[in-house]
């Protein structure tokens, strides 16, 4: 603020004016009175004026003034004859010196009034251009938070203000020093700026952020006593305060917009739930009765019947578990997910849900993995066996009968890592990103059964135990699921005997 | 156990207790059904069932609270039959008394072998009881309070003790952390399932010959351990 700064040199300078106008007089006319007798005394006096126009443009129009009576004064006193007295002797040399006088007061006067003039508009210019640099800013900017940060580096920087703070509606009540709810609600209400001194001649200024759709907010910042000191000064940081309320109140409209943009998203995820609720359970249901219907008949023979039977209850015990997914993911999404987290070895875990995948796929090879001296984890035992479940079962249902799923559990960088990986087509590289979504599959309108919530329930339960669930591609073909679990400090277990 | 067994089963789902009694009537069990808390009290008093069958979520109250009423009397084997929705309540009614659970939907097989498994430790608890508990190649002697692999002494703490012998007391049957931890440390313990992990962990690494993947105590998650003989 170049401007600023020189507005203010001229106006809080007037004294150094005044001496100027003294000793620069005094000195030019003891300095100029040995020559009087060559030099004209009019040209004489036109000096007087010229150092008349420069004061008044170096030290405005008090100085100016001032020196121009002087001036008259000197002018009669050393030049006019007799010399070195007031007495003037002819009327011409009367009307000489009060003539200068005026010319010098005019001339003087006029000249500091353009200086005033052009100070202002450069000052103005300045002060636009900052104003402009802040709305460019602001203009880019999305969130309140964003807001509040580009306000707070413009102010610091071009006035070297501090503390400066963006007062949303809903904090007025809990300001703290050096804002006070009653100075926030007393310059809302009156809707102007309001001071008040802090220590060290600073001021605190708080500011109405007023924007078309009312008061967005309050700005609080501290500055300097002479920051405030003019009319001009006072606008500037109003004009600041009016941009900062209007980039506010439009990133307030940014947040309303991805509300909307979101509650579209979850209309998407609705249809998308219908959607794949009648193919991938309707679909097999229509096997379900169609084979049911055909025992009933009775014109199959007994081989087949026995195969088809066991078909049906193959066909229904995998829609019970895409129900199981189903009552899951609503359970999640309901938010009702208390972690009934305890500390236990993960092989216990991991153990017993092996057990229960060999009873339901007997024929599958399961080869475990686990590294030596695993540290308990601090887990919510039926939420993580249902991760390790829809793993499992994804991979078996992917993966070529004969080819063993693999799993893995090691301990890496302060991590406890599970990772179950299988020979099966993997996912397509397009499709990595969208796997753990609700509703994804790998491969749509596959033969493979299921509703594709598996993988977004597993991501769920681990991100909500504080870990992470990530897909690699396996060296060699095929998928890896690796889950990783924090290990944090157990407590320490007292034994209860010698 | 003999065939002409009877069996209470309390369900108010038609269908399920329908598909129940078949598959239990086919095995050669007589059986009695009841849809409701009350009836099945009433049932219960009546035919003196040899085992009930019991599903928790009953129009007319809570399974739990038949399952108090009836351990006041009755020592009848409780098989319940729970959704996975009533994950708690089954823990509840385990520790209420019941012996064992099937998780809906369960197989007929499953449902029989439990069936017979809980009938065929009934009748066994009601012959004079040796002091001696096998499983495996393992001998438990309570007398002594040795256990024995074959011939070689296993070396057991006091507690790994106490909790293989209340674990190999009852065979195949689901016991609870509270239940365990009470039996094993005393009532004040009942909360502090570390103990009981860590204690599973060191008498597993002592007696199974793979202890990830355990043979002889398995684990119910959310809900205890099962001892297998």
């Amino acid at each position: 603020m170049e401007a600023a700064e020189l507005v203010r040199t001229t106006r809080e300078k007037p004294i150094l004016g005044y001496l100027w106008a003294f000793f620069g007089t005094t000195l030019g006319s003891l300095l100029l009175s040995p020559f009087r007798a060559e030099i004209d005394l009019s040209n004489i006096a036109l000096l007087y004026v010229l150092a008349v126009v420069v004061t008044a443009v170096s030290f405005g129009r008090g100085a100016a003034v001032a020196m121009a009576l002087y001036s008259a004064f000197c002018f009669a006193y050393v030049f006019v004859p007799p010399h070195f007295s007031l007495a003037i002797t002819e009327v011409q040399y009367l009307l000489a010196a009060l003539i200068m006088l005026l010319v010098a007061l005019i001339v003087g006067h006029l000249t500091s009034r353009i200086k005033a003039q052009a100070d202002e508009s450069q000052r103005r210019s300045q002060s636009s251009r900052a104003l402009y640099l802040l709305a460019r800013e602001l203009a880019g900017v999305q969130t309140p938070a964003e807001v509040q940060g580009a306000a707070r580096a413009f102010l610091e920087q071009s006035l070297q203000a501090r503390l400066v703070h963006l007062f949303k509606p809903d904090e007025f009540k809990d300001v703290v020093s050096p804002a006070n709810p009653a100075l926030i609600y007393q310059c809302l209400e009156r809707r102007r700026l309001l001071t008040r001194p802090t220590s060290d001649g600073c001021f605190y200024a708080v500011l109405p952020l007023v924007a078309a759709s009312g008061v967005q907010g309050v700005l609080g910042v501290e500055v300097k006593a002479a920051t405030l000191g003019s009319q001009d000064a006072v606008e500037h940081l109003e004009t600041v305060a009016s941009v900062i309320a209007v980039a506010l109140e439009r990133s307030t409209y940014v947040a309303i917009a991805q509300e909307t943009e979101v509650k579209h998203a979850a209309e998407a995820l609705r249809s998308s739930i219908l959607s794949a609720l009648s193919h991938d359970l309707r679909t097999p249901l229509t096997a379900l009765v169609g084979m049911a219907d055909t025992v009933v008949l009775g014109k199959v023979g007994p081989e087949k019947q026995q195969r088809m039977l066991e078909a049906i209850r193959a066909q229904a015990m995998s829609i019970s578990r895409q129900m199981t997914n189903l009552l899951d993911m609503a359970r999640l999404n309901a938010g009702k997910l208390p972690l009934n987290t305890a500390w236990q070895p993960i092989e216990e875990v991991l153990g017993a849900t092996l057990q229960q995948v060999r009873l339901q796929w007997k024929t599958r090879s399961l080869n475990l993995q686990l590294a030596d001296g695993l540290p308990p984890v601090n887990i919510d035992a039926v939420l993580i066996e249902r991760v390790l479940w829809n793993l499992l079962e994804n991979a078996i249902k992917y993966a070529p009968e004969d080819e063993a799923i693999e799993i893995g559990v090691k301990q890496a960088d302060g991590q406890l890592e599970i990772a179950i990986c299988d020979r099966g087509p993997g996912i397509p590289p397009e499709l990595v990103g969208r796997i753990f979504e609700t509703f994804q599959r790998g491969r749509l309108e596959s033969e493979i059964t299921g509703v594709g919530l598996g993988l977004s329930i597993a991501r769920t339960i681990v991100e909500a135990h504080g870990g992470k669930l990530d897909y690699l591609p396996r060296h060699g073909g095929g998928s890896c699921f690796k889950v990783s679990l924090a290990i944090g400090q157990p407590p320490v277990f007292e034994t209860l005997e010698a | 156990m003999n065939d002409t067994s009877s069996i209470l089963i309390v369900e108010d789902e038609v269908q399920i207790r329908e598909a129940v009694a078949t598959a239990l009537e086919c095995e050669g069990f007589a059986t009695h059904q009841a849809a409701t808390v009350r009836h099945a009290a009433v049932l219960a008093a009546e035919k003196r069932p040899d085992l009930v069958v019991l599903d928790l979520g009953l129009p007319d109250g809570d399974g739990v609270d038949f399952i108090r009423d009836y351990r006041a009397w009755s020592a009848t084997p409780i098989l319940i039959l729970s959704a996975r929705s009533e994950e708690s309540s089954k823990v509840d009614a385990l520790d209420a008394g019941a012996d064992d659970y099937l998780t809906k939907p369960f197989g007929v097989a499953e449902l029989l072998a439990r069936t017979r498994a809980l009938l065929r430790r009934h009748a066994g608890s009601q012959l004079p009881q040796e002091p001696l508990l096998r499983f495996g190649d393992f001998t438990i002697d309570c007398v002594d309070r040795t256990v024995l692999r074959g011939d070689t002494p296993l070396r057991l703490t006091q507690i790994e003790y106490r909790l293989l012998v209340s674990l190999a007391a009852k065979p195949g049957r689901v016991l609870t952390h509270r239940h365990l931890l009470a039996q094993v440390w005393g009532n004040q313990a009942v909360e502090n399932h570390q103990y009981l992990r860590v204690y599973v962990g060191h008498l597993r690494q002592k007696i199974e010959d793979n202890p990830a993947q355990p043979r002889h105590i398995l684990t119910e998650i959310g809900v205890g351990y099962r001892f297998e003989p």
